[in-house]
C-alpha cells in the first residue's frame, strides 16, 4: 500500500499470495516502487525489513492505527486473516490498544477453516457463502478443529443433508469461535463491530456476526488491505513527529 | 562486564548444576530428585544429601512420552517421563530416590509410573492451605518423607540436623532474594538468564560455598550498578514473567522478549525466585512444623484459594514496575490456565500495569504467533 503522505490518500496497492521465495518477491517491490518511509507488518515483517529496510510494527498495531483513523467512534475490532483471527478493543478518545486477543495456534477459527472445508465441499470460496446464505440451522458441526470438522462435513454429506445446510453450519462453527473471542474484549456500551481482514469479505459471516451479537457490523472498503493501509498511515505518523 | 559465575558453564547453568551434584555424589552424597517446589529441601540436606531437580522442558523426549502418555497433557510431565524411558535424563540416573508431590493430577499419576525406577515417597499436599489442619496434615507428609530417607538409606535425621540445614537455607534464600531485588534497577544491571542461572544454582547448592558464591554475585551486581553497567538499554520496556515453570525449550518465550529490545526484570515461577522467596522459623522447637508452614505458603496455582500468589505479584509490580506482566501457562495445566483469569484481573485492573497470557508447549510451532502477541503487547503503552 502507498499512501500519499499529505493527502493521505491511496497512491497505489496490490496483493499477492505468498510464494516459498518471498524475498525474491519482495525484491521486485523494491524494483517497481519508491517510497520515503516504508514500514512492513504482518508475518513477514522481518523478513521485508531485510530486504527493504525501514520499521517493522505488528499487524495489531497496524489494525489499531488503521481503524482509529477511519473509524474513532468504534472501540472493538475482529480481524479474520488466513492464519490469525484478533480481536481488538481501542480507547476511542486516545486511539490506544487496550486489549487483544488472538485465536490458539491451531487453524480452527481462521480463514483457513473455510478454505478447507470449501475444498471438501468442492466449492470455491463464493460458492461456499452462497450455499450458507441460503441453508439453514439444521445441523451442527460440533469440531473446531479443522481436520476433524472435515470428517464431520463428509458425514454429514454422506447422510444426506442438504449441501447449503452443510455450508450454514459451517459458518455457525467459525460465527462461535469469533463471539467467543470478541466476548473478551468488547465493552458492554459497544454498539459497533468493525469487521477487517479476507474474512470480512464473506457476505455470510458478516450478517450472522451481526446477528450473534446483537450489534452493527460494519466491514471497510477493501478490508483485505486493512493492516497494510494501517502500516502506511503509521509510517506517516512516525515520519511527521520526526521532522517535528 | 564481568560475569555472574566465574567458571566454565556460562550460558549452560543447568550443565553447572549437574556438576554440582556430580561432586557431592562423588563425595558421598545421597542424590534426592524432587519435581518441584513443595519438595521440603532442608530435609534432605540435613541428612547430607543433595536435591536434583527432575523438572525436564526439552521437547526431545515427549515424543517418547507419548507412547505412553495422553497426547493432551502437561509438556513439563511429558517431558521429564519421557527422559525417564529414554534413561537419558541425567539427572533422573543420578538419583539414589525421588520425592513426588500431588500438585497436579498429570504429576501424580505419573509419579506411579516411575515408581519401578527408583524408591519414590509421594508426599500428599493439602490444596485449601489455610483450611484448619492443613498445616498438621502437611506435617504428616514431611515427616513421612523424612521416615522415607531414614529408612531406604539406613540413617537418622535430628532435630539439630535439621535446625542446621533451616538456617543454612535461610541464609541462602535470603541472598537470592537480594540477587532477584536487582531486577527493580532502571536500566537492568541483571538478565533474566543470569536469574535463571542463579535460581537454578542454588538448588544444588548449600552451605559456605554457596553463601561464598551468593555473596560474590551480589558484590558483581552493586559494581554494574555502581559503574552503571546496564545489561538493558536505557528506555527499555521491561517485563514480570509469571506462570509455570519455564526452561529448556520453552525458554522461547523469553527469547522473544529479549529480540524485541525489552528487559525481563523478574521470573516469578518455580523456576526463578518462588522457592527462594520465603525462609522457615528458626529454632522453633518443632523444625517439622517449622517447614511444613513455610512450605504451604508457597502460591501455587495447585491452591484454592491461592492469594500468596497475588500479594507476591503485587509486591513484585510495585519493586520491578514492568510495563508488561506475561503468564506464562503450558498446555493442559488448568490450574495456572485457569488462574489467570483473576492474575489478569489482578494486574490489568488493580495494579494498572498490561497484561499477556501465552498458553504454549515446548514445540516451535507457535513461535510466529507467539512473536507476533509479544511484539504487539510491547508496542502497547
Amino acid at each position: 500500500m502507498l499512501l500519499d503522505g499529505e493527502t493521505r490518500k491511496v497512491v497505489d496497492r496490490f496483493q499477492a499470495e505468498t510464494s516459498i521465495n518471498l524475498s525474491s518477491q519482495l525484491r521486485l517491490i523494491r524494483e517497481q516502487y519508491a517510497w520515503d518511509h516504508l514500514i512492513s507488518t504482518g508475518y513477514g515483517r522481518q523478513l521485508a525489513q531485510k530486504v527493504l529496510g525501514g520499521d517493522v510494527i505488528t499487524e495489531i498495531k497496524a489494525y489499531t492505527t488503521s481503524a482509529h483513523h477511519f473509524h474513532p467512534a468504534i472501540d472493538t475490532v475482529i480481524d479474520l486473516g488466513g492464519q490469525d483471527t484478533k480481536a481488538l478493543s481501542i480507547n476511542r478518545n486516545s486511539g490506544q490498544l487496550q486489549k487483544f486477543e488472538m485465536n490458539d495456534k491451531c487453524s480452527a477459527g481462521t480463514g483457513k477453516f473455510f478454505e478447507m472445508m470449501a475444498a471438501s465441499l468442492g466449492l470455491s470460496l463464493d460458492e461456499l457463502v452462497t450455499e450458507a446464505l441460503r441453508g439453514s440451522k439444521t445441523v451442527e458441526i460440533n469440531s473446531t478443529c479443522t481436520v476433524f470438522a472435515e470428517s464431520e462435513v463428509i458425514s454429514l454429506l454422506t447422510s444426506g443433508v442438504a449441501l447449503a445446510d452443510i455450508a450454514r453450519a459451517i459458518h455457525e462453527a467459525l460465527l462461535t469461535k469469533l463471539v467467543s473471542l470478541l466476548s473478551r474484549v468488547m465493552r458492554s456500551d459497544t454498539s459497533e463491530i468493525l469487521f477487517v481482514g479476507g474474512g470480512a469479505k464473506n457476505r455470510a459471516m458478516v450478517q450472522l456476526l451481526a446477528e450473534a451479537l446483537s450489534r452493527q457490523v460494519t466491514v471497510p472498503e477493501h478490508p483485505d488491505f486493512y493492516g497494510a493501509y494501517g502500516a502506511a498511515i503509521h509510517a506517516i505518523q512516525s515520519t511527521r513527529q520526526e521532522s517535528t | 562486564m564481568t560475569q555472574l559465575f566465574n567458571d566454565d558453564f556460562q550460558e549452560f547453568p543447568l550443565k553447572r548444576a549437574l556438576a554440582q551434584v556430580v561432586a557431592k555424589r562423588e563425595a558421598g552424597a545421597k542424590v534426592v530428585g524432587a519435581y518441584c517446589s513443595y519438595a521440603p529441601v532442608e530435609v534432605v540436606w540435613a541428612m547430607g544429601g543433595v536435591p536434583a531437580v527432575l523438572c525436564a522442558f526439552s521437547n526431545a523426549p515427549i515424543a517418547k512420552a507419548e507412547e505412553t502418555l495422553p497426547v493432551n497433557l502437561c509438556p513439563l510431565i511429558k517431558s521429564s517421563f519421557g527422559f525417564i524411558e529414554l534413561k537419558t535424563c541425567p539427572f533422573f540416573e543420578l538419583t539414589d530416590a525421588v520425592v513426588g508431590e500431588t500438585t497436579c493430577d498429570g504429576k501424580k499419576k505419573m509419579f506411579e509410573l516411575i515408581q519401578e525406577h527408583r524408591p519414590l515417597y509421594v508426599m500428599d499436599l493439602p490444596q485449601c492451605p489455610t483450611n484448619e489442619g492443613a498445616v498438621a496434615y502437611w506435617r504428616h507428609s514431611v515427616n513421612g518423607f523424612k521416615k522415607f530417607l531414614e529408612g531406604i538409606f539406613a540413617t537418622t535425621i535430628s532435630d539439630a540436623a535439621l535446625e542446621e540445614s533451616i538456617r543454612e537455607c535461610n541464609r541462602k534464600n535470603l541472598l537470592v532474594k537480594r540477587i532477584f531485588a536487582f531486577g527493580a534497577c532502571k536500566p537492568a544491571v541483571i538478565t533474566w538468564q543470569e536469574m535463571y542461572a542463579v535460581a537454578t544454582y542454588a538448588m544444588s547448592a548449600q552451605g559456605p560455598e554457596a553463601i561464598a558464591q551468593l555473596e560474590e554475585i551480589i558484590a558483581t551486581l552493586t559494581a554494574r550498578q555502581e559503574q552503571k553497567l546496564f545489561t538493558s538499554k536505557a528506555g527499555a520496556k521491561r517485563v514480570l514473567i509469571t506462570g509455570c515453570p519455564v526452561g529448556g525449550d520453552v525458554l522461547k518465550v523469553l527469547k522473544l522478549v529479549d529480540e524485541e529490545g525489552a528487559a525481563i526484570v523478574g521470573l516469578d515461577s518455580c523456576t526463578g525466585l518462588k522457592p527462594y522467596a520465603d525462609v522457615t522459623e528458626e529454632g522453633s522447637g518443632d523444625p517439622l512444623l517449622a517447614i511444613a508452614k513455610r512450605y504451604l505458603k508457597i502460591p501455587c496455582a495447585c491452591m484454592t484459594p491461592n492469594t500468596g500468589r497475588f500479594e507476591v505479584l503485587k509486591q513484585q509490580v510495585e519493586s520491578l514496575k514492568p510495563d508488561l506482566v506475561i503468564d506464562l501457562v503450558l498446555q493442559s495445566c488448568h490450574t495456572y490456565n485457569v488462574e489467570a483469569v483473576k492474575v489478569e484481573s489482578c494486574v490489568r485492573g488493580e495494579l494498572g500495569t498490561n497484561y499477556l497470557k501465552v498458553v504454549t508447549d515446548f514445540s516451535q510451532q507457535d513461535l510466529g504467533q507467539l512473536k507476533t502477541r509479544i511484539a504487539a503487547a510491547l508496542e502497547m503503552n
